[in-house]
């Protein structure tokens, strides 16, 4: 085996390099021309040749070891860079900065970039430090958006129901794009209602990553729907096969600092260490098979071919929030941009919610639930209400699934408003106190 | 940097392509085989140029499978560390940006990006000089230097660097 020096195609650099490597390959070579270095096709000798080519490699891998040919400087240069080196981070298990072989483990991979991208912490710290100011700057913060349930509604097409076999005709006729059939998967994805015009407004306030429990080549499919140009996630689409820790999400993997991220998502449970950072989403449940995973046995939005609303369903009224919080932090907060907290700020818009309100429950917790725990308690208090458990005239709404009881009666006698758990949900999803006729007791007995 | 370069691989053949056109079976299938892939120890296997020789079949026992040593010349594409390369940028993000340079995947940190280039977020996420004169981002064609190789079985990665004299964009998609 000899290199062909003659040959037109070789393009060397240099010709010393050229000589340095063909007397490398040389010297493997001469003992390498035995039976057992000829490659077999049907592949039954292949896996110990490779580990034994992969051993030879290494000789040439590190051609500094055999001096003659470096000059002096150069061997200096790469002496001191292999002892200056922090090695922040590799590709393909080379340092990205000196280049040197690394096989430890250490260090968060950025598998959603590339799978043989890996970052050490200090690496990530500094990015992220890096990326906020030049962020800032441009008055963008960072905002996680949730695919399933959030920005759209998925279901197998083997689990349509009668009612929506309909929908098969449709997909094609659909010009506005916002109901797919999938060409690489048997399933159906409906876009929700607004999500358009989301997209493109939160991109001009926010750096925009995807964030799915769905495997990467649904991540991937599922971003080319919504973003077909590829103007607003760019490579940011982080799949579970990327995530770090098995049925969470976190924010180790995005490139931004805690205190200017924020998160939509329709699972609270996914984000168990960055509940300051979400905004928690009404579920889209679109079609039928998504409604009988949670439960409802009510028709789905496709059975009774209708839709959430355009002009104020949930993406409409969560681009107005996340509106109003960009301007809070940007153009309100006095204090220095470094240290501006967007949780903060969400916490005190939300607070804005139910301000004033003073709440009773009844009948709502089951017996022996310590009171302060129970989700409405908290979301109420989240919205800025205050919960009690003592009856007195400052109380303004009596929550309670029974208009029986001893607390919902004295509601009625002392003219209070008495309402359904849901009419705290329904503030907390819509960001506004709701008129209480609409989540009466009665209403409920008279349906 | 490319050679060419003669190797030898053990080529089974079924029985069924024997008869008047048997060179050309094995040459065909040879290509099939080898052309686009890797081989830890010689790089990327560009193209065959020339069948050397083939030498004589053995004939499997009980299959009639029979298997030729076939010697062929081809050229191949191997990084070595020093080297410079040409380049297309294939993704740039704030790490830094990946190139391509056939079937080489390349790496090219932010800390080996000159301290002048600054990241550009954004639909089009580039590295750009303080006056905008040098842009690099997607499909942008770069000079680079080799640092680090690493050549699996089926993959090629480098870890490369423009932070030296006559290194950076050689072309600009935008600008022209
Ligand atoms: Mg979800
Ligand atoms: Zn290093």
């Amino acid at each position: 085996m000899s290199l062909a020096t003659d040959s037109p195609v070789h393009s060397s650099s240099s010709d010393d390099f050229a000589a340095f490597l063909d007397g490398e390959l040389d010297s493997i070579s001469s003992a390498s021309l035995d039976q057992e270095e000829v490659e077999n096709d049907d592949g039954s000798d292949v896996q110990s040749m490779k580990r034994r080519k992969m051993e030879k490699m290494e000789s040439i891998e590190e051609p500094q070891d055999s001096t003659s040919h470096r000059s002096l400087e150069e061997n200096l240069e790469a002496s001191t860079k292999k002892d200056v080196c922090t090695h922040p981070g590799f590709f393909g298990a080379m340092c990205i900065l000196c280049g040197q072989r690394m096989d430890d483990e250490s260090g968060v991979t950025f598998g959603y970039i590339h799978k043989e991208l890996r970052l050490g912490n200090d690496e990530i710290a500094r990015l992220r430090k890096t990326d906020m100011k030049n962020l800032l700057r441009h008055k963008k913060l960072y905002l996680v958006l949730d695919l399933d349930h959030t920005l759209l509604n998925s279901t197998e097409l083997k689990d349509l129901t009668s009612e929506e076999e309909y929908l098969r005709s449709q997909t094609d006729s659909l010009q506005e794009g916002n109901l797919f059939k999938l060409d690489s998967m048997p399933m159906m994805t409906k876009l929700r209602p607004f999500v358009h015009t989301f997209l493109k407004e939160a991109s001009t306030m926010f750096e925009m990553y995807i964030y799915t429990m769905g495997d990467r080549f649904y991540a991937s499919e599922m971003a080319k729907l919504l973003d077909p140009k590829k103007e607003y996630f760019n490579c940011r689409v982080i799949s579970r096969d990327e995530s770090t820790q098995r049925h969470q999400k976190g924010l180790d993997l995005v490139l931004g600092q805690e205190s200017s991220v924020l998160i939509l998502d329709d699972t609270e449970s996914a984000w168990p260490k960055y509940k300051d950072n979400l905004i928690l989403m009404e579920r889209y449940n679109y079609f039928a098979s998504s409604c009988r995973q949670f439960g409802f046995n009510c028709k789905s939005l496709s059975e009774l071919k209708t839709d959430e609303n355009e002009p104020d369903g949930a993406l409409a009224t969560v681009l107005k929030v996340l509106k109003q919080i960009h301007n809070i932090f940007f153009d309100e907060l006095r204090e220095d941009l470094a240290v501006r907290d967007v949780r903060q700020v969400l916490k005190t818009i939300r607070m804005e919610v139910l301000k004033g309100c003073k709440i009773i429950f009844s009948h709502v917790f089951p017996i022996k639930f310590q009171a302060e725990n129970h989700p409405f308690w908290r979301m109420a208090e989240q919205l800025g209400a205050t919960c009690s458990t003592e009856l007195d005239p400052s109380v303004t709404h009596v929550v309670s699934t029974d208009i029986g009881t001893e607390k919902s009666r004295w509601a009625v006698k002392e003219k209070k408003f008495l309402v359904r758990p849901g009419w705290i949900e329904a503030a907390n999803y819509l960001w506004q106190k709701q008129p209480e006729e609409n989540f009466s007791l009665d209403r409920i007995k008279n349906q | 940097m490319f050679f060419h370069i003669v190797l030898e691989r053990n080529m089974q053949l079924h029985p069924r392509h024997f008869g008047r056109h048997l060179r050309d079976n094995l040459i065909a299938k040879l290509m099939k085989d080898v052309e686009g892939t890797c081989s830890g120890r010689h790089g990327f296997v560009v193209a065959i140029t020339g069948i050397e020789n083939i030498g004589k079949g053995m004939i499997r026992d009980g299959t009639g499978f029979v298997t030729f040593p076939v010697k062929y010349q081809c050229v191949v594409f191997r990084p070595f560390k020093g080297e410079i390369l040409e380049a297309v940028v294939t993704m740039v993000n704030k790490m830094g940006f990946f190139a391509e340079a056939g079937p080489v995947q390349i790496f090219v940190s932010n800390h080996l990006i000159p301290d002048d280039m600054e990241f550009q977020s954004g639909d089009a996420p580039n590295y750009t000089t303080s006056d905008g004169s040098v842009k690099i981002q997607k499909d942008s064609e770069v000079r680079l230097k080799i640092i680090g190789t690493r050549v699996d079985a089926t993959e090629i990665f480098c870890i490369g660097t423009i932070k030296d004299d006559f290194l950076g964009v050689i072309n600009d998609p935008a600008s022209t």
